[in-house]
């Protein structure tokens, strides 16, 4: 179609133009009215509407006006596109825009569209001009046409109009009025939602950018006009957003110089509407009406749903920044609430990137204040929380390595006083906000595990067994922090290690539980202080337990009845049993040695019955119940004759324990006689010696009796008597002729009970009990000798016995799969060698220095100590998890 | 034909300690007015000014940045695009003088590098308050090769001659870039780029 037509066309020319297009009733009324326009004021139609004339009248009157008004005596000869322009604004501003005019203006547009070009132009000359003469009500006008015709002819050829549209735009948000900034605003995300099919060289989005972070941090002084000021600066950004993030010939968007304007602007939003939310009136009176908070948040996450992998890292910086930078990390909430948006709006492929930048972050603010590294902490928490498993990523052991980090560098900061205060009672605060710190550092390492596949997590436990200073295995502490920082450290470790066990899963304890993870765990120097203690005795039980018993056993007492507990159990899997041919002995060791320690309160004994009752039901086939009905009764004999080095009610906690774990074990056992013994001692005990017992045991103020000389034969469990009753169940009971040794079995030579002092106990032993440290240290002595007298006892004695067990074991080697005979080997080789091992040392070791009988004997000891050969964990290789 | 009302932009940022009378400089250059009880600015503010030098016409677009620390992530970001740097300290404040190496570090590090800086000393109408004597701070502007001009938004001294002269410098930086490398340069004097552009899309 052609402008001539429309020109020269006269009321003849229009019936035909009706008919040629009566396809469309819109056009024809483009016609129309687009031939009135041109006609004279006094002309009047009688077939029209009078609405319609009316119409006609006060358009050309305004043509009139702007024609004079502008180009004066050349009026005929301007352009149509610009006769058309001029048209559609009315005489007075306040009536709006021309809509009939607007219309032919848009027809004509769609028509021509090569003139859509000029056409902005023009219109955006006359809204610089009214904008220079403070003629507002032109500037809206002239703003609405070049809306409706972006959005009517938004398809094709827009793109130069599009130059004339943001130039408009940038001019009214150039301007000092906020509500030409809001309406340049509302023109920009009207053109932001549209879809442009064709690439956009040369435009630049820099300024606009810029203008709306700025507009999001308005500070003009009515709250009303700022809040409208800030959320259109708030859907300006959005809208900048959605119209680059697609356009590949943009400049990136995602590039730092416009994240780290939009996303602190956000923030900043999200933030001080925090501070003054409104009251609940108005937010039920304002319902349809969106919240600058909303409007925030929603653009927040629309941001972050559109990022990709590579865009993360832009997106989440500026974040921080802002946090740092307000201090926001302190109050946590915040904070916490900036990632729980992140975490759920991005994709989900990508939680692992924030989590590697926290942690980045924990790592630059190394030097910051206690409550800084908490707040980054909590947030690490929270996001691992919402991210799915396995969001850890590729770098599961750089994540826990972080954190362990951050553990140890609270310690030393916690030791050292870091940051030099000058009052005395801000110390006591910093070591306050440390353990804080501390708790929140471990409790996030448990939430991370929790994300991880039972073999990452057996991997990380390993991970974090590695780490802990174990004089002899692990590396120790280097100096400066000494014996106190290295004790710390280890219990900081344990706990973490109990926070990853919690819940561990697993049908395969032999690959799950490593000699490399339960050696150095079950190592005698964490039983040394009984917070260690207990927390290694916790690791074990919620290792073993995996039918989720533990809360029938948390307590010691006398279970009348085991069959009202409903124990969920499964028969022991081969793995159990090869598992407990393996490390058996250690842990029944481990058991024994805890009962021997004088520091153990209540709670160790409570764990203990845990741990043996879980033990009894989780892993016992046959020969493990001999074995810890065998250990009991050695803990017994342990109480009767332990006077000279366990107080008295230590020795009642022990009686008391053999109790309890006897009744549960001769009931798992279903031998009435077994029983019947058992329930008999129980019931003398209620009665002669009520003190034995865990009900009058384990209370706060126990009434015990000064000394335990005169107990009796009837209160204690008989060796001969459940010899007799499992023997003749048709149980193997031989073996529990024999009493239980402790066999030292584990490699743990440099530590504190095979130190100087048992060096000189076995050279020259009378001289050595004459040193101060021996006195104290005399049932590290008794296991010695014991451990010697039970290697002869094992290679000469028990003809009968010995014959047996070779039968058995040449049956085994006949019937038994491979793999058992092969962990039965291990077993007695490391047996063996440790033996050896043990010999070899005490006949090279040098004379100990004088140093080795003072108090501090252990520390200087350990200096001494060749270097250990033991490869530590965090040196191993994980393969599974360096390709993963 | 241009279609702009203008023959150069520039960018100009405002930075400097928190309340050595940036905002005020600001505005009683665009605005004509000293405003009283002026608050300190939350993140960054947005003047526009178009003054004529020599006949052409030069359109400044100003960003006032807060000196409050906790908003320097966002203001570093403005410094990127900035033609010119209006560095500004408070003569009656030595601390505020004092800060200004910490400055100059930030637009080592945040500024484009060709960047105009000038030293500014305000509030010289506070003589009789003043901590810092002109020899000492024209020598550090020398030491750091900037401009230095002292001025008062109150009383109006130097505010003008302040952004024109700084707007007959960019020109000049202009002119010289558009000799040594005759076009693609949009750096300074973008309104000569977009001219161009809409000169292109007339047929
Ligand atoms: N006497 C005098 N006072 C001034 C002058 N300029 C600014 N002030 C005062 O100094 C105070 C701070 O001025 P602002 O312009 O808000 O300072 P600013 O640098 O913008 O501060 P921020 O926005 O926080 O970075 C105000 O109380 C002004 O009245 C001046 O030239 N003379
Ligand atoms: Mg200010």
């Amino acid at each position: 179609m052609n402008e001539n037509i429309f020109l020269f066309s006269s009321p003849l020319s229009l019936s035909l133009s009706l008919s040629l297009h009566n396809s469309s009733y819109l056009l024809s009324l483009y016609f129309l009215s687009l031939f009135l326009s041109l006609s004279p004021p006094v002309f009047s139609s009688p077939f029209l509407s009078p609405s319609f004339s009316r119409h006609s009248f006060s358009l050309s009157l305004s043509l009139s006006h702007s024609l004079s008004g502008v180009c004066g005596c050349c009026g005929a000869l301007r352009p149509r596109y610009k006769r058309l322009v001029d048209n559609i604004f009315p005489e007075d501003p306040e009536d709006g825009l021309v809509k009939a005019n607007m219309e032919k203006l848009t027809f004509y547009a769609l028509s021509a569209p090569e003139k859509l070009d000029r056409i902005g132009a023009y219109l955006s000359e006359r809204l610089s001009r009214d904008v220079a003469r403070h003629r507002y009500g032109y500037v809206c006008i002239a703003m609405e046409a070049l809306d409706q015709l972006l959005m009517a002819c938004h398809c094709q050829s827009i793109n130069l109009f599009v130059e004339s549209f943001l130039k408009m735009v940038r001019k009214l948000l150039e301007s000092d009025k906020p509500n030409l900034q809001i309406l340049g605003t509302n023109s920009f995300v009207k053109f932001a939602n549209i879809e442009e099919d064709t690439p956009s060289y040369h435009r630049s989005y820099d300024f606009f950018v810029s203008r709306f972070s700025e507009m999001c941090h308005s500070g003009y002084e009515d709250p009303d006009i700022r809040t409208k000021i800030r959320m259109a600066g708030i859907r300006g950004l959005q809208g900048v957003v959605r119209k680059t993030v697609n356009d590949e010939l943009q400049a990136n968007i995602w590039d730092p110089q416009h994240m780290d304007k939009i996303v602190p602007s956000l923030l900043f939003n999200l933030q001080t509407a925090d501070s003054r939310s409104p009251s609940p009136l108005q937010v039920s009176s304002e319902k349809e009406k969106e919240s600058p908070v909303e409007l925030t948040e929603r653009c927040f996450r629309e941001l972050l749903g559109r990022a990709a992998y590579t865009h993360i890292k832009n997106a989440v910086t500026p974040v921080l920044m802002h946090l740092d930078n307000h201090s926001l990390w302190e109050g946590k909430t915040f904070a916490v609430r900036c990632f729980k948006i992140i975490m759920y709006s991005i994709q989900s492929q990508h939680s692992h990137l924030v989590m590697q930048q926290l942690l980045g972050h924990l790592d630059a603010n190394s030097r910051s204040s206690a409550p800084v590294r908490a707040g980054i902490v909590e947030v690490l928490l929270e996001a691992a929380a919402i991210a799915a498993s396995g969001s850890v990523g590729p770098t599961v052991l750089e994540v826990f390595n972080t954190l362990l980090r951050h553990l140890r560098l609270s310690v030393d900061n916690e030791l050292s006083g870091a940051y030099e205060l000058t009052e005395e009672g801000s110390k006591v605060i910093q070591e306050h906000e440390e353990r804080q710190l501390q708790e929140a550092v471990i409790r996030t390492i448990g939430s991370f595990a929790n994300t991880l596949p039972t073999y990452q997590r057996s991997e990380v436990m390993l991970f974090i067994m590695g780490k802990i200073p174990i004089p002899g295995v692990h590396p120790i502490l280097p100096n400066g922090s000494g014996p106190e920082g290295n004790r710390m450290i280890q219990v900081m470790l344990l706990k973490s290690l109990r926070q990853v066990t919690s819940g561990f899963q697993t049908t395969n304890m032999l690959t799950a539980l490593p000699s490399a993870f339960l050696e150095p765990l079950l190592c005698v120097s964490l039983l040394e202080t009984p917070e260690l203690r207990l927390l290694v005795l916790q690791i074990l039980v919620s290792l073993i337990d995996r039918h989720h018993n533990t809360h029938h056993f948390s307590c010691i007492s006398i279970i009348s009845d085991t069959s009202v507990l409903k124990l969920k159990l499964d028969k022991c899997s081969r793995q159990d049993n090869l598992f407990m041919k393996k490390h058996a002995q250690h842990l029944y060791r481990h058991i024994y040695l805890c009962c021997e320690e004088a520091s153990s309160a209540h709670t160790h004994f409570h764990t203990l019955y845990t741990l043996l009752a879980l033990l009894s039901i989780e892993l016992a086939n046959e020969e493990v119940l001999i074995d810890l009905i065998r250990l009991a009764l050695a803990l017994q004999d342990l109480a009767v004759s332990g006077e000279e080095c366990l107080p008295v009610f230590n020795r009642c906690a022990i009686h008391a324990l053999c109790a309890a774990y006897l009744n549960l074990i001769s009931q798992l056992t279903t031998v009435p006689s077994f029983c019947q013994h058992v329930h008999e001692v129980i019931e003398v005990r209620q009665k002669e010696a009520a003190h034995l017992l865990p009900e009058d045991v384990f209370i706060d103020d126990p009434r015990l009796p000064a000394s335990l000389e005169h107990t009796q034969e009837c209160v204690l469990f008989a060796q001969s008597k459940i010899v007799e009753a499992l023997g003749g169940s048709g149980y193997n009971a031989e073996k529990l002729a024999t009493p239980y040794v402790p066999l030292n079995i584990d490699e743990d030579r440099l530590s504190k009970r095979k130190s100087v002092g048992e060096t000189i106990s076995l050279q020259v032993e009378v001289e050595s009990r004459n040193s101060p440290e021996k006195e104290e240290r005399t049932p590290a002595e008794e296991i010695t000798f014991q451990t010697l007298k039970s290697a002869i006892v094992d290679s000469e004695g028990m003809e009968e016995a010995e014959r047996a067990r070779r039968r058995q074991v040449v049956e085994k080697f006949q019937k038994a799969p491979f793999e058992e005979i092969a962990a039965h080997c291990g077993a007695r080789a490391t047996m063996l060698q440790s033996k050896l091992n043990q010999i070899f040392e005490i006949t090279i070791r040098p004379p100990p220095s004088p140093s080795g009988s003072l108090p501090a004997s252990s520390t200087s000891s350990y200096a001494q100590a060749p270097p250990p050969r033991s490869v530590p964990v965090y040196e191993m290789k994980f393969p599974d998890l360096c390709v993963y | 034909m241009s279609t702009e009302d203008y023959d150069y932009l520039f960018k100009i940022v405002l930075i400097g300690n928190a309340g050595v009378g940036k905002t005020c400089l600001v505005r009683r250059f665009t605005q004509g007015l000293f405003p009283p009880g002026q608050g300190a600015t939350i993140g960054v503010d947005f003047m526009i000014k178009t003054v004529e030098i020599k006949g052409e016409k030069v359109k400044l677009q100003i960003w006032d940045t807060a000196g409050q620390e906790r908003f320097r992530s966002i203001t570093q970001s403005y410094y990127r695009s900035a033609n010119a740097l209006i560095l500004t300290y408070d003569i009656t404040c030595e601390d505020s003088f004092r800060c200004l190496p910490e400055w100059l570090r930030e637009i080592e590090q945040y500024a484009n590098n060709q960047v105009v800086t000038i030293l500014v000393g305000n509030k010289i109408d506070l003589a009789d308050k003043r901590e810092v004597v002109r020899q000492r701070a024209e020598e550090f502007a020398e030491a750091q090769s900037m401009l230095y001009l002292e001025t008062s938004a109150k009383e109006s001294d130097n505010v003008e001659k302040l952004f024109l002269d700084l707007a007959c410098e960019l020109i000049r930086e202009a002119k010289q870039n558009t000799l040594d490398n005759s076009d693609n340069s949009p750096m300074p004097g973008e309104g000569k780029s977009i001219s161009y552009l809409s000169c292109c899309s007339l047929n």
